[in-house]
C-alpha cells in the first residue's frame, strides 16, 4: 500500500470538517459555543487494540462499528481528566456519566463521520454506540490484523475549558486505506477511487495534486518506519543526556502526528514556553524545536544545575537548556539519519522563551513558503525523578523527506 | 475563513469572542471581541469602519502570495492577499472602504535562524495599506517579543506579551 503525504493532507481536511461538525453537534447539545482549535492526524500500525489506538492515558468514550462508505470501527475518546467539564455543560443529572459520555460521544462521532460520508458520497452506517474506557476489556476486543493501519484524528475544542478528544478510525478493509493513497490502481475497488476523487474533487488544484501524487507517494511501510524513527532517536537522546548530566534519563516518544503547519502554533499554545530551536541541514533539511512549558523548563534546568539558579529561567538555566537541547537533538537526528541512511546535521541551539505559539511561528512561516503540513513528535523526558514534559516539533522539508522515504522503500 | 458566525460567550453578558487562527481572517458587525494569539513573525492587521460598526482581523504568516508554493488556497496566509480579502469582507459586511483604518501588530524577529520574515511582513502590510489608501492609526511591531491581540468593539487593540503585560496600542 502506498500513502500520498498530500493525500494525508486531504484526509486532514476531511478530519477538520468532521471535527467542525462534531463541535457544532456539541454546541447544539450543550448550548455552549465550541470551536475547533487543532486537528491532527497520525498514522500507526495497529497493535490489535482499538482502545490503545484511540488515546494515550486515561480516557472514556464510545466505540461504533462502521459499514457502508467506511467499514471497520471508530472510537472516540475524551481525556478522562477533562470530561467532567463537558458533562457539566449538559442538561440533566451529571452523575449519569456513562450515559452522558455515550450520548455526547455518539453525537460527536456521528457529526465527524457525517463529514466523511458527505465527501465519500456514500452513507456510513453505524452500530449502536458502546461505552468504552481505557481499561475496558470490551474495547480491546478486535478481529483486526496487526498489520492494519490506524488513522488517529485528534481535535481540541475550545470553550470554557479546553476539551481534547481523539477519534481513531480502524479500517477493516481497503477503502479507507485507499483514501490515503496517491491514486487508486486500475481495477481496485471503485469505492476507493470514488472516495479519493471525492476528497480532492471540487478543488481547483486537484489536477495538480493528482500529478504531484506521483512524486509524493511513499509506501505505508516507509511512513510507519518514519513514525518509528522518533523512538529510535529518543534512546540515543536519553543516553546523551545521561552522559552529559550523569542523571538517569529516559525520553519517551509516544508518536508522530501529521498536522497542518498553520495549526502548529495553536498546538503549542499560548502559555509561556522555553526551549531551543535548531535548523536541520541534510536530507531532510528543516527545523526542530524542543519546547517546555515554563514550569517544566525551570524544573529540568534546576535538576541539571549544580546549585539553585538565582532566577528560574535566567542565564544559567538558558545555558543548561541549550546544552540539553543540543544533546537531545544530536541523539534524535543521529538515530533518524541511521535509519534513513542519510546524513543530517544541526545548527547551534537558539534559546527561546516567549509565548509558545510565537516561538514556532517563524519556523512555520519559513516552511509555509513551500508546504502546508508538518510533523510533530510528542516526547516526555524524565531525569532523576524530575518529570519534564516537552514537545519536539520536527518540521522537515516535505519534498526532501518524501525523497528519503521513497529511497528507503525502493533502494 | 471569514466569520460572521457566533463565537464564544454571548449568553454570559460579555461580548462573544471570535478567534482568528494563523493564516485566517474574520469580520464582525456586532460587539464581538476579535482575538488572535501567538504572533511571532506573523503580522496581525486590525481594520475597522467604526461608524458602520464593522471590524475585521487578519493573522498573516508571509509577505506575499506571489511566487508562493503551494498556490494560495487561503488568502489569509499572506499579508497582501489577506489585506485584500479583509477589505472585501469588511465592505461586504457594510463598511465603507473610504472610512477604513488599520492597526498593525507583530512582525517580531524572534529567531536568528530564520530570514527576517517579521520585518518583511510589516513592510508588505504598510505597502499594501498605503496602496489601498487605508491609514495606519496605530502599530506595535518588530522587536523580539511574541504578542497576543484583542480587538474590541471600542476599536482599541490590546496587545499582551508573554509575561501577561497588556497595553492598548496607539
Amino acid at each position: 500500500m502506498r500513502v500520498d503525504v498530500r493525500a494525508l493532507g486531504a484526509c486532514n481536511r476531511l478530519a477538520e470538517r468532521g471535527a467542525e461538525r462534531a463541535a457544532a453537534a456539541l454546541t447544539d447539545l450543550t448550548g455552549t459555543a465550541l470551536a475547533v482549535e487543532v486537528t491532527g492526524v497520525s498514522v500507526a500500525a495497529a497493535d490489535g487494540s482499538p482502545a490503545a489506538a484511540a488515546a494515550d492515558g486515561e480516557w472514556v468514550g464510545v466505540r461504533v462499528g462502521l459499514s457502508g462508505g467506511l467499514s471497520g470501527a471508530a472510537v472516540l475518546a475524551f481525556d478522562a481528566d477533562r470530561v467532567d467539564g463537558l458533562i457539566e455543560l449538559l442538561p440533566g443529572d451529571a452523575s449519569l456519566q456513562h450515559s452522558a459520555v455515550t450520548e455526547v460521544g455518539n453525537i460527536a462521532l456521528g457529526g465527524f463521520l457525517d463529514g466523511f460520508a458527505n465527501h465519500l458520497g456514500r452513507a456510513i452506517e453505524l452500530t449502536p454506540p458502546q461505552y468504552v474506557s481505557g481499561d475496558d476489556p470490551a474495547a480491546e476486543a478486535s478481529e483486526r490484523s496487526t498489520d492494519d493501519p490506524v488513522f488517529r484524528f485528534e481535535s481540541r475544542l475550545e470553550a470554557a475549558t479546553d476539551l481534547d478528544f481523539s477519534i481513531a478510525l480502524l479500517p477493516a478493509a481497503t477503502p479507507f486505506r485507499d483514501l490515503a493513497r496517491g491514486r487508486p490502481r486500475s481495477g481496485e475497488a471503485d469505492v476507493a477511487e470514488g472516495a479519493f476523487s471525492a476528497v480532492l474533487g471540487g478543488n481547483a488544484e486537484s489536477a495538480t495534486e493528482h500529478a504531484e501524487a506521483a512524486t509524493t507517494g511513499v509506501t505505508y511501510d516507509a511512513l510507519l518506519r518514519f513514525a518509528s524513527l522518533a523512538a529510535e532517536g529518543s534512546e540515543t537522546a536519553a543516553a546523551n543526556i545521561e552522559a552529559m548530566t550523569g542523571l538517569e534519563t529516559t525520553v519517551d516518544v509516544s508518536r508522530l502526528r501529521f498536522v497542518p503547519l498553520t495549526d502548529v502554533p495553536a498546538a503549542v499554545g499560548t502559555a509561556p514556553h522555553a526551549g531551543t530551536v535548531f535548523e536541520l541541514h541534510g536530507e531532510p533539511s528543516g527545523y526542530l524545536a524542543i519546547l517546555f512549558a515554563e514550569p517544566s523548563a525551570a524544573r529540568v534546568a534546576d535538576a541539571m544545575l549544580p546549585m539553585e539558579p538565582e532566577e528560574p529561567l535566567g542565564e544559567m538555566a538558558e545555558h543548561a537548556l541549550c546544552e540539553l537541547g543540543n544533546v537531545m537533538t544530536s541523539g534524535l537526528i543521529d538515530g533518524w539519519a541511521n535509519v534513513l541512511e542519510t546524513s543530517i546535521s544541526h545548527s547551534p541551539p537558539e534559546f527561546v522563551h516567549d509565548i509558545g505559539a510565537a516561538t514556532v511561528s517563524p519556523l512555520v512561516a519559513a516552511l509555509s513558503r513551500r508546504q502546508d503540513y508538518g510533523f510533530v513528535v510528542d516526547a516526555t523526558i524524565r531525569t532523576r525523578g524530575v518529570e519534564a514534559r516537552c514537545d519536539v516539533y520536527v518540521l522537515p522539508d516535505e519534498r526532501e523527506l518524501v525523497a528519503v522515504l521513497r529511497r528507503l522503500a525502493d533502494p | 475563513m471569514t466569520s460572521l458566525t457566533p463565537g464564544e460567550g454571548g449568553s454570559s453578558g460579555r461580548p462573544r469572542r471570535v478567534r482568528v487562527g494563523v493564516g485566517d481572517l474574520a469580520v464582525v458587525a456586532d460587539d464581538a471581541t476579535l482575538t488572535t494569539s501567538g504572533l511571532g513573525s506573523c503580522v496581525a492587521v486590525a481594520m475597522a469602519d467604526q461608524r458602520a460598526g464593522v471590524r475585521g482581523l487578519l493573522h498573516a504568516m508571509l509577505p506575499s502570495a506571489a511566487r508562493s508554493r503551494p498556490a494560495a488556497p487561503r488568502p489569509g496566509k499572506y499579508v497582501d492577499s489577506g489585506i485584500d480579502a479583509l477589505c472585501t469582507a469588511l465592505v461586504d459586511a457594510g463598511a465603507a472602504s473610504t472610512r477604513l483604518d488599520a492597526q498593525l501588530v507583530g512582525g517580531a524577529e524572534l529567531l536568528d535562524l530564520t530570514a527576517a520574515v517579521g520585518p518583511q511582513n510589516v513592510e508588505r502590510a504598510r505597502e499594501r495599506l498605503t496602496a489601498a489608501s487605508i491609514p495606519i492609526v496605530a502599530s506595535d511591531v518588530g522587536a523580539d517579543v511574541g504578542r497576543t491581540v484583542r480587538f474590541g468593539a471600542d476599536g482599541d487593540v490590546v496587545v499582551r506579551a508573554a509575561d501577561g503585560f497588556e497595553r492598548v496600542i496607539g
